[in-house]
């Protein structure tokens, strides 16, 4: 295809490959003359400038020369670092040798030659650079001369050895492409001489003998060192002929197709399988050296073309000269002349139109260019793709931070023998390494529930106080009497508080002058408590008696006096003596604030009924004014929010202490979580770490993301990773208070959880990702990871088949038919291979479907209508049992029964059980509790109604209930325990001890399906009331009584971990099966993977413990256990293989290959 | 780090010029000088010749899977001058069109974002790029651009969907009026920008910069950013990302990434825009990641077959 083309009659040098942009320096051709028969001679350099589609080129530079040239070069010497400059180098008629400025030549002009000699006598016909040293320059001209010329220095040319004889001109000069001391020379009679410039002397002649081979082009090959080609000018024999110099006695190979001589020849740098030749035939065809075979015709002009040239830089490109004063630049990748023809004919055809070349003063018409037969206009590329074209090597991405890399050994001139392996490697690129190794602890400490250890080792490895803080607070719901540790994180010591109250007694009490001092604070409530207690001891003892009736205290009042009188005067002492009397207490605890004495009047006021002490504490508060009376008020009247509400900030330990001795646990979560949002609005990064431990006490993961999120940045990994382990900590928290699944239900924690999952997806973490992708969401971007994780994970995810998460379009390059028709058919082909069918139209709307997806797994779940007999799970949890790990929730509950238990999941393991049985606690207060400090009386008319009995009545509020941190209120374990159970209770008031065997089999009626977190807090909506049972005791709260039990009980403990009596089964035949095994084996290796087992298998124990396994892999095992038993280990292996193919990966991968192991062992050893 | 996880033997019996994962990573295109195109399941570790699909008559360069909303359906280009388009029917593999608008060797092909239907761009050594829409019942429409780049096209590189002046969030509901774009690269040392206006294909930026010719273009994907960042390689052994923050699109700003000793002829973004793949003719595959400060550093060397990494954190020590 042509590109570019101007007017003129001369040799030609492109610019070197180093430079940019590309020029073409012309000069004007000796012994041509042109019809205008002008003589002058110029050295003109054009521009390239393709994207401008015309054909001209641009003019950059022009310097008159005295000589016309018979050759030109352009080479790198003198070039410049910017790719710019160079030398020219002309040989002229006269046998000057000239050297120019290229720069010179395109800016002033002036300076333009840079060097000049004479040195030749004749025109010198041939120059060539060394490819290696730029400086160096050969020349040859008339009578066998030749020169090697260093262009620093052209003064004292070389000679490459004593000329030969005859003397001939010189015709071509050429320097190895390999080997940089090589020269060859040809002339016209056609011999090529190879000089060896070290020994300077000819090493080598080639001729082949005919006397017909006119060298007019000698060229070596570009990769091979050894060989050459020679070009006959001869019409009698117009061949390329092929030497190798290691055969030099006859040509390797002649290309023959011209018919007529050959008058130039170009070969390819870029590409050693393209060499050019222009003949006298007006013909210029590519050739493949290497086979002969001619792969490209060049369209072109019926005039011969007497230079043709590779672009160094450009390898498609190549300029012609021809005698009809062209020179034309081409491209030999094709394309379309069309356009630039049609350009052309314009050009010509306007330019007559102007000048009215005949003078007959008539327009003429416009010249009708006769178009060359509108057909092959498209000029087809090379036949061979030229190598500059073949891309070699590649790399390209992959979802999950797959690496597709392939690459091709580069070609070698000679073919190699054996075949090259054609390998495309996928790889798995990790950036972020810490972030993985993070992830990994969490999902490891997710899916075994060692959350203390997790939240201990946090605590350990914390880079700052506020991250160990933090960490203190996460760790401490997952512990019991999780209220005083809390108290204690914040700074309050139960033990330290003894100490200091007893030091304090000892001392005078210095009423506090300053504020709100949360240790005095703390120290005067003890203290208060402690003496009031005391006193009550001191009643006890000396009245040998357990009543501690206000009245007692009154008796005793008068103790000191052995005698005493009752004054009944008309002073204050007289007029409350004789309402006391009378029994009027009211106008006794009048008179008695009237007159000051607050603690007669308090006490009176006890006596009279709760009534009466209520009014009189507002009284007595009413009037105080100082600053403990904020605190005081607000343990008396129990109203926290003012506290909460208005305490200074700095005071927010304090206030929180406060929460967790007293809060209700319906208020607590909230109260915690206002304080935290009073904390959070201050804005500052302190008081946002702080709020955080408020929302980590209350239990509100959305605003502990959210606080979070305000100051620390999310972005990166490692930050994100930093949230996620909080975020995940805490809400297994309250799953594990719960029983039950906590769902993500605010934008901003299922934004971020999308996020991490994101980036554990492009760090290869498939699975894990999606464990952490929210399930409740239906935002594009979430069911769109959800669908192409699935996908990605390949068979391992079977059975979690996603909805489809983009329409579906049919391209069928069938006739379009209903989707209905195709997508039966199709969905059955599909459904073990590849679900994203074409044209899967119909299915998107369609809820995930077992039955097609996982064909051969828990054949009894696949109607959701039908309940299975014998299963822990309900149909709707198919889904959630086939994944292990935790952040999964099923469907939300469709089935949901809000009079019915919970589902008795199993307890976390390894952590101790916050909920003992509820059967286990006595129907007693607790003792250690803060009750003492509470007014009794106040405290059982706040929350007494029973609670066990169905739905939680919301206390007024209809709050949710509690929060973790929330402190256990009196009727709380006396509720609990407080009606028999009946009916539908009975699921959770089971003993532990009797978990599975024959309760199994009800439990699915008795399933509620965790309910969705609606409420900011921890706790039930009341649109869907969940069954009041012991698990919404907050973690926080106390626990005391249960603890002393299970310490005082630690078979129940022991007995709650134990393996379901079905399946003890199970472990009876395989640790059999192992040990057995064991005694038989022989050889130390199987005796190692044998201990290995022993150890894996307790995986499996774990798992059947926590009854996590599904029904199908249940039945499995104990399809399994029923071959081993018969030892027919080759059945078991059956059995094995099908239920591994047909189930999680994830949740089996565990103990099911040590499980293949050791029935090989067996089957080997014949156990 | 990079780890190879599965080593494919492709069994062609020439130059491999492409491969290319599906949208989920379980399937492996690849193309050769052999004009064939194969298919390979490759899920877990493994590799099952799906299709060997043969029907080009020149070099096959490059392969391109479309979204699966649309079915299983995979693009060929090639030195024959020839685009193939083939489907997945009933788990057979068939020629679903071929087109043969182009008159010199078709050297890239590439999908549009499945918002805009099943759209794909073809740049070839002819200077065309051709736009075939599929527009229902066996029908494709054809749209070309004449004379993009002179000499040819090496490299076509769709823009992420987004629609103008709402770059991150936008409502839902009515259909989203996107605005089509596209970024190819030529051997006129061009990186230029494409942008349809009243369904006529306009140029929209000319980016120069490289001083060869430029061998491939990739446009990150949109990670939420209201930027949009290309990636270009070229025979010059450089590497530029291009960058765009002004939500009109006109001004955008080079990076050098990095100078190579050889021609670089691919580059690749991971799906999550932040991670580049950079492969030269030095049969060197490096990673590219953007620091916190805008500095571009190698994160690693891959070389391949090998599973070997070495990890180089500074750029300085890839300078060679």
């Amino acid at each position: 295809m042509r590109l570019k083309e101007i007017q003129r009659t001369a040799h030609q040098a492109w610019s070197p490959a180093g430079h940019h942009p590309i020029y073409l320096a012309l000069g004007t051709s000796a012994q041509q003359l042109d019809a205008s028969f002008n003589t002058t001679a110029a050295l003109e350099i054009f521009e390239m400038d393709f994207s401008d589609p015309s054909l001209d080129m641009q003019l950059k530079g022009s310097l008159p020369t005295s000589n016309r040239l018979h050759s030109i070069v352009w080479v790198n010497f003198g070039m410049g670092a910017d790719g710019t400059g160079g030398r020219l180098v002309a040989g002229s008629e006269n046998g000057t040798l000239t050297v120019y400025n290229p720069e010179e030549i395109m800016s002033s002009g002036v300076e333009a030659i840079v060097g000049q000699s004479d040195k030749h006598t004749g025109p010198v016909r041939a120059l060539d650079f060394n490819p290696f040293q730029n400086n160096l320059l050969a020349s040859g001209a008339n009578d066998s001369e030749i020169y090697i010329w260093d262009l620093n220095n052209l003064s004292s040319p070389m000679t490459p050895g004593a000329k030969t004889q005859p003397a001939e001109d010189i015709s071509v000069v050429s320097w190895n492409r390999q080997v940089q001391h090589i020269l060859a020379s040809a002339n016209p009679s056609g011999k090529a001489v190879v000089w060896d410039l070290r020994k300077n002397e000819p090493i080598i002649k080639i001729s082949d003998h005919s006397n017909r081979m006119h060298c007019s082009g000698m060229l070596w090959h570009p990769d091979v060192a050894t060989q050459l080609v020679l070009a006959s000018e001869d019409d009698r024999l117009p061949v390329i002929q092929m030497w190798d110099l290691r055969f030099a006695t006859s040509p390797l190979k002649v290309l023959e197709n011209h018919t007529r001589g050959i008058l130039s020849i170009s070969w390819s740098q870029a590409d050693s399988e393209l060499l050019l030749s222009s003949a006298k035939d007006n013909r210029i065809l590519c050739w493949n050296p290497n086979t002969g075979e001619v792969i490209y015709e060049l369209p072109t002009t019926n005039q011969w073309c007497f230079d043709v040239q590779w672009c160094p830089r450009n390898p498609a490109l190549l300029s012609t000269a021809s005698f009809d004063g062209r020179i034309t630049v081409y491209s030999v990748m094709g394309g379309s002349l069309k356009a630039q023809q049609q350009s052309t004919a314009d050009k010509i055809s306007s330019s007559f139109d102007s000048m009215d070349p005949f003078g007959t003063g008539q327009v003429l018409p416009p010249l009708q260019v006769p178009q060359p037969t509108v057909q092959d206009t498209v000029v087809p590329p090379l036949k061979k793709p030229p190598k500059w074209v073949r891309r070699p090597v590649g790399a390209s991405f992959a979802f999950g931070g797959k690496l597709i890399t392939f690459e091709n050994p580069k070609p070698t001139p000679v073919q190699s023998p054996q075949p090259v392996p054609r390998q495309v490697f996928v790889s798995q690129v990790t950036t972020e390494t810490e972030f993985l190794q993070r992830s990994r602890e969490l999902q490891a400490a997710l899916q075994s529930g060692s959350f203390n250890n997790y939240c201990q080792a946090k605590i350990q490895n914390a880079k700052s106080d506020a991250e160990q803080d933090i960490w203190k607070f996460l760790l401490v719901n997952f512990e019991d009497e999780a209220r005083i540790k809390f108290l204690r994180l914040l700074g309050f010591s139960k033990d330290e508080l003894e100490k200091k109250i007893s030091k304090c007694l000892g001392k005078s009490f210095q009423p506090n002058g300053h504020g709100v001092d949360a240790k005095d604070l703390a120290e005067k409530m003890q203290r208060l408590s402690t003496e009031r207690s005391d006193e009550v001891t001191a009643v006890g003892d000396a009245r040998t008696s357990g009543s501690v009736s206000p009245a007692d205290f009154f008796s005793q009042t008068p103790k000191e006096n052995s005698n005493f009188q009752i004054p009944v005067s008309c002073d204050t002492d007289g007029l409350i003596s004789q309402a006391l009397l009378v029994g009027n207490f009211e106008g006794a605890v009048d008179l008695c604030l009237n007159d000051g004495r607050y603690a007669e009047a308090i006490l009176l006021s006890i006596s009279g009924g709760e009534e009466l002490l209520k009014k009189t504490q507002q009284k007595y508060l009413s009037k105080q004014k100082n600053s403990i009376s904020m605190l005081i008020s607000s343990v008396v009247t129990q109203n926290w929010r003012d506290i909460v509400q208005s305490c200074e900030l700095d005071n927010w330990k304090e206030a929180l202490a406060a929460l967790l001795t007293y809060a209700h646990p319906e208020d607590f979560a909230r109260l915690c979580d206002t304080l935290g949002g009073r904390l959070e609005r201050e804005g500052t990064e302190k008081r946002c770490l702080q709020a955080c431990l408020c929302y980590i006490c209350s239990g509100n993961v959305e605003k502990l993301v959210e606080c979070w999120a305000l100051h620390r940045d999310c972005s990166s990994p490692l930050g994100l990773e930093d949230l996620v382990e909080k975020v995940m900590m805490l809400r297994k928290s309250i799953e594990r208070l719960r029983n039950s699944e906590v769902a993500v239900q605010s934008p901003i924690l299922a934004e971020k959880l999308t996020c991490y999952a994101g980036i554990l997806a492009a760090e290869g973490s498939l699975s894990t990702a999606m464990t952490y992708l929210p399930d409740n969401s239906d935002q594009p971007g979430i069911t769109m990871l959800r669908d192409r994780l699935f996908h990605a994970q390949g068979e391992a995810a079977i059975g979690q088949q996603p909805p489809n998460s983009f329409n579906r379009v049919n391209v069928s390059t069938a006739k379009p038919t209903p989707a209905a028709q195709t997508t039966a058919p199709k969905a059955q082909i599909m459904s073990q291979y590849q679900p994203s069918a074409p044209s899967q139209v119909a299915a998107q709307a369609q809820p995930p479907m077992p039955s097609v997806f996982t064909p051969q797994a828990a054949p009894a779940n696949t109607g959701p209508g039908l309940p299975p007999s014998s299963h822990v799970l309900p149909p709707s949890a198919t889904r959630p049992a086939m994944r292990p790990s935790y952040p999964q929730h099923p469907a939300p509950a469709p089935g949901f029964l809000p009079h019915q238990p919970f589902q008795p999941q199993p307890m976390p393991m390894g952590g101790l059980s916050a909920f003992p049985p509820p059967g286990l606690m006595p129907p007693s207060s607790q003792p250690g509790a803060p009750v003492p400090m509470y007014p009794g009386g106040l405290h059982n008319q706040g929350s007494a109604p029973p609670m066990a009995s169905g739905p939680y009545a919301p206390l007024g509020s209809g709050y949710p209930q509690g929060g973790p941190g929330a402190p256990a209120v009196k009727p709380f374990p006396a509720a609990a325990v407080a009606p028999p159970p009946t009916g539908p209770q009975e699921g959770w008031n089971d003993p532990p001890a009797v978990r599975g065997g024959p309760r199994k089999k009800k439990v699915p009626d008795n399933y509620t399906p965790p309910a969705p977190i609606t409420a900011p807090v921890m706790g039930f909506p009341v649109e869907a009331p969940q069954p009041h049972d012991h698990a919404q005791v907050p973690p926080g709260a106390p626990q005391e009584p249960s603890v002393q039990l299970l310490q005082q009980l630690p078979a129940e403990r022991v007995e709650q971990k134990e393996i379901p009596a079905e399946h003890m089964v199970l472990k009876s035949t395989f640790d059999s099966l192992v040990q057995r095994c064991q005694l038989a084996a022989g050889d130390p290796q199987t005796k190692r993977k044998l201990d290995d087992a022993a150890k894996r298998l307790g995986y499996l124990y774990d798992k059947l413990r926590e009854q996590s396994l599904s029904h199908n892999i249940l039945n499995g095992l104990h399809e399994i256990s029923r071959c081993v038993a018969s030892q027919n280990y080759q059945r078991g292996l059956e059995v094995h293989t099908q239920v591994v193919s047909s189930s999680n990966f994830s949740e089996i991968s565990a103990f099911m290959p040590i499980l293949k192991v050791v029935m090989t062992i067996a089957n080997k050893l014949g156990v | 780090m990079v780890s190879v996880i599965n080593t494919v033997d492709t069994s062609h019996e020439d130059m491999i010029h492409d491969a290319q994962m599906d949208y989920y990573g379980t399937r492996l295109a690849t193309c050769s000088s052999d004009r064939t195109v194969k298919i390979f399941d490759v899920r877990n570790g493994g590799q099952i010749l799906v299709a060997d699909l043969r029907g080009h008559e020149g070099p096959v360069w490059q392969v391109a899977w479309a979204h699966p909303m649309f079915g299983n359906i995979l693009a060929s280009c090639s030195y024959d001058r020839k685009v193939i388009i083939w489907k997945e029917e009933n788990g057979a593999w068939d020629k679903m069109y071929e087109y043969t608008g182009h008159e010199s060797s078709v050297n890239s092909v590439c999908w549009g974002p499945y918002d805009f239907g099943l759209i794909l761009a073809c740049g070839s050594s002819d200077g065309a790029i051709s736009l075939l829409t599929f527009t229902g019942d066996q029908q494709w429409d054809v749209k070309k651009i004449s004379n993009a780049h002179t000499i040819g096209c090496n490299a076509v590189s769709w823009a992420p969907a987004v629609v103008p002046g709402s770059l991150i969030d936008q409502p839902s509901g009515q259909k989203p009026n996107y605005v089509k774009r596209f970024v190819s690269g030529g051997c006129d040392n061009l990186v230029k920008l494409w942008k349809e206006e009243d369904g006529q294909w306009k140029e929209d930026q000319k980016l120069e910069a490289h001083s060869d010719w430029v061998r491939d273009v990739g446009w990150a994907p949109s990670i939420g950013l209201p930027t949009s960042t290309i990636a270009s390689c070229s025979q010059d052994g450089r590497v530029f990302i291009w960058t765009c923050d002004d939500p009109a699109g006109n001004t955008w700003t080079a990076k050098l990434l990095h100078k190579f000793n050889d021609v670089v002829w691919h580059v690749s973004w991971s799906i999550t825009g932040n991670i580049l793949a950079v492969s030269g003719g030095d049969n060197k595959v490096t990673l590219w990641k953007e620091s916190m400060d805008g500095q571009w550093a190698c994160i690693s060397d891959v070389s391949k077959g090998q599973g070997a990494v070495s990890t180089i954190t500074d750029t300085q020590q890839n300078e060679q």
